[in-house]
């Protein structure tokens, strides 16, 4: 979701609105479901690292936070300090991770509802974390600093008097920020993640921005327009994080590796390559051509993702939309209520909503691990489900009465009649309106960003917040959306055509 | 065959094709049938006749239940089909039906419309009911346009299909409501001619017509309807040219 907010801006009043219902209906739900998981879970201190071993563990990472984790501008891959720390601990501990890019606050909130075991995502260890998390020993120092556009004239704290900086939601950062406002005079706001953090300063809607210190050498290092400016103030530690009381084996395995990399030198390569010389990644350069040519395996994959959902959903809608539409023309009044509950819920609310419950709320409650594709297929599903059933119901009734009675007439059943019959031309009726819903829902299956499902518009997100280009990503991936769906309109017309003579 | 052999008919051998008994149909308070008798012998022809509104077709639609009767009975074919439990899918496939907008399957060809039923009955095989079809189609004239869709005919022409499509189930009764009242006047007779030719074989007829000239040429009785009841029927030669009621004379005297 914060991720629809960055790029756009406009929704980012209706967005905060949906983020803050999700998290007040998980938070609520948590606090529910807590006795449950603690009741089954040991105390930590009893767990031996060795505990770990062997087991295969999901990990949650942020997507735009280089050079902590970020996609790698050539292959598309997650990359930095935190991916190769996890691994290196990993491997120290002969434990295996699987690496879920998803951004910071869907990954704290993916932890917390028990979709994933662990994060690791450049986060602070904090008192108010702590209430909610286990954090293992401290694998970086950080500070948070401040920026400013590249040509602005403001050279120290006291120059922001009467100004306006940005941070990210949440982070150690603002916090800072609004500290140092409260000294010199100066107003902060915050948004989610940190690519839009620095395109928010070098655009000039705000005059500075405070992040944590190796991320703003990081960015200025890009060439992206940024200088640090002012001291940077010692900030907390960066710890990986477990839910309160869960997975103690991992905390621990996380904890015995990190002493054993840190020994035998690969902490300290680890950190060196990320933060001595950064390497200039080559997107960051060239033209939008260039850029398109090298995103294309990463964005290749998010389409392959976007079209998987959407059929896979669209399959499920069809299903749904046949049953509720049937059920709607039935002349039993329960379940004709049955339909028009389905549709009045499922168009009565937003898209989104449902995917967060699915992905978020479900698992929260029920204690199931529900992937991203299964929760976004389901609220797709679901959604379009609803507008199909209205749609194949408006075309049943719009067949000719008369086409039924000559059926029935004929000593046909009702069933073998719409069969035979009544179906065939109600779907030729509704061809065009199915096509059009079918576009709608691949659009739509964008919005499966926000549960961290590697779609296009996300694959597009985490390069940006890589090479920190933005505005030719979200136009590289606006034409690959119109080509692909002006070619599938093309193609359904045709067999529309051809089959529906 | 004349109304005094129907009932010569009906009495030796007992048994009345269609046998009506106060029968009501109600819309909602609006009462369109409100009591009607009515026998019909196998292998007669009737027509029924009136002014619009008066229940002719609600009557013809209630032989084969395609409306549901408010009260009173019906038997056809010896089946009693206000019985809720009477199977009327099994009833229907004796009782064939043409409608005045002819109902056509649309996303059929001719050929298919024709077979549907005998297949999807499994009354025949599809080679069997193939055959059947052609048949049919070539006794209506329409042989040639076996592979055309019913949007590419003429009224006259889908009347004819509808026809073949209704036989192809081998019915005993037919029943055809206003089957020409929605065709251009010059493929009037094309039907006509085919309803004649049924009318000579010897099969069970219903017809709601506003032909008067035809209903005089092949029925063996013509009944008259107004209200929702039936005010006055006969042998054609009779009815028209003596009728009793004034109900009657002011009806003939508009239409003929």
């Amino acid at each position: 979701m914060h991720q629809r907010r960055t790029r756009t801006g406009l929704r980012a009043g209706i967005a905060a609105a949906l983020a803050a219902f999700v998290l007040v209906m998980t938070g609520g739900a948590a606090q529910a479901a807590q006795p449950v998981v603690e009741a089954g879970a040991q105390p930590a201190a009893v767990v031996q690292p060795q505990a770990a071993e062997g087991k295969t563990f999901t990990i949650g990472t942020d997507t735009a936070f280089a050079p902590f984790d970020y996609a790698d501008p050539n292959s598309g891959e997650i990359t930095g300090i935190d991916i190769d720390m996890i691994r290196a601990v990993a491997e120290a501990e002969g434990f295996k991770v699987e690496i879920k890019p998803m951004g910071f606050q869907p990954a704290v909130t993916a932890l917390d509802s028990g979709q994933v075991d662990g994060v690791i995502a450049g986060m602070s260890i904090t008192p108010e974390r702590k209430k909610t998390f286990d954090f293992s020993t401290p694998y970086y120092k950080s500070g948070i600093a401040m920026a400013v556009d590249q040509d602005s004239d403001i050279a120290s704290f006291e120059d922001m008097k009467g100004k306006t900086a940005i941070a990210k939601n949440g982070s150690e950062g603002l916090t800072t920020g609004e500290e140092l406002g409260k000294k010199y005079g100066f107003k902060m706001s915050s948004i989610e993640g940190s690519q839009a953090l620095h395109d928010a300063v070098t655009s000039g809607q705000y005059a500075a921005v405070f992040d944590d210190l190796p991320v703003l050498q990081y960015a200025a290092a890009q060439g992206k327009g940024l200088k640090l400016v002012g001291d940077p103030k010692p900030a907390g530690d960066y710890g990986f994080a477990v839910k309160k009381g869960k997975n103690a084996d991992l905390l621990a395995g996380f904890n015995s590796g990190l002493e054993k990399i840190k020994a035998n030198g690969k902490y300290q390569s680890i950190l060196d390559q990320y933060l001595k010389n950064p390497e200039t990644a080559s997107s960051s350069k060239g033209t939008i051509v260039d850029l398109a040519v090298s995103s294309w395996p990463a964005l290749s994959k998010g389409l392959v993702n976007t079209l998987t959902v959407t059929l896979a959903a669209f399959v499920l809608a069809l299903v749904l939309g046949l049953v509720f539409g049937m059920l709607k023309i039935t002349n039993s009044r329960v379940l004709r209520g049955i339909a028009s509950v389905y549709v009045a819920v499922f168009r009565g609310t937003p898209l989104l909503v449902w995917a967060f419950f699915f992905y978020f709320g479900l698992p929260q409650v029920t204690g199931w691990r529900i992937d991203s594709f299964t929760a976004g297929m389901l609220a797709l599903g679901l959604n379009a489900g609803a507008y199909l059933t209205e749609i194949l119901r408006g075309s049943v009734q719009a067949v000719d009465p008369g086409q039924l009675e000559a059926a029935r007439s004929l000593g046909l059943g009702w069933g073998k009649s719409m069969q035979r019959v009544v179906i065939p031309q109600a779907i030729k009726i509704a061809t065009p309106s199915i096509i059009n819903q079918f576009v709608i829902t691949l659009k739509d299956s964008s919005l499966l960003l926000a549960i961290t499902y590697g779609e296009l518009l996300f694959e597009a997100q985490r390069l940006a917040g890589a090479n920190y280009r933005m505005t030719e990503m979200l136009i590289i991936v606006g034409v690959i959306y119109f080509v692909v769906i002006t070619l599938l309109t093309w193609v359904a017309n045709i067999v529309d055509k051809k089959v529906n003579k | 065959m004349s109304a005094e052999t129907a009932a010569v008919k009906a009495q030796t051998q007992g048994k009345m094709a269609i046998h009506v008994k106060d029968l009501r149909k109600s819309f909602g308070s609006n009462e369109v049938l409100k009591g009607i008798d009515l026998d019909v012998a196998e292998g007669e022809v009737v027509s029924l006749i009136g002014p619009s509104g008066s229940g002719k077709s609600t009557i013809l639609r209630c032989l084969n239940r395609l409306e549901e009767p408010t009260s009173g009975t019906v038997e056809v074919d010896g089946f009693r089909i206000t019985d809720p439990k009477v199977d009327i899918n099994q009833v229907r496939r004796q009782i064939g039906m043409v409608f005045q907008h002819f109902n056509l399957f649309a996303n059929m060809t001719v050929l298919q419309n024709v077979m549907l039923a005998p297949v999807d009955t499994g009354k025949k095989s599809k080679a069997a009911a193939r055959e059947q079809a052609l048949s049919l189609l070539e006794r209506v004239g329409l042989s040639e346009k076996a592979n055309a869709r019913p949007a590419q005919l003429s009224g006259g022409q889908k009347q004819r299909v509808a026809i073949a499509r209704a036989l192809a189930m081998e019915p005993n009764i037919m029943l055809f409501d206003e089957a020409t009242s929605a065709l251009d006047p010059e493929m009037v007779g094309e039907v006509l001619q085919v309803i004649r030719d049924l009318a000579q074989s010897g099969m069970t007829l219903v017809l709601v017509t506003h032909e008067m000239g035809f209903a005089r040429e092949v029925c063996d009785r013509v009944v008259f309807m107004a209200d929702g009841v039936v005010c006055e029927e006969g042998p054609p030669e009779t009815l028209f040219a003596n009728p009793q009621t004034p109900r009657l004379q002011d009806f003939l005297s508009k239409v003929l």
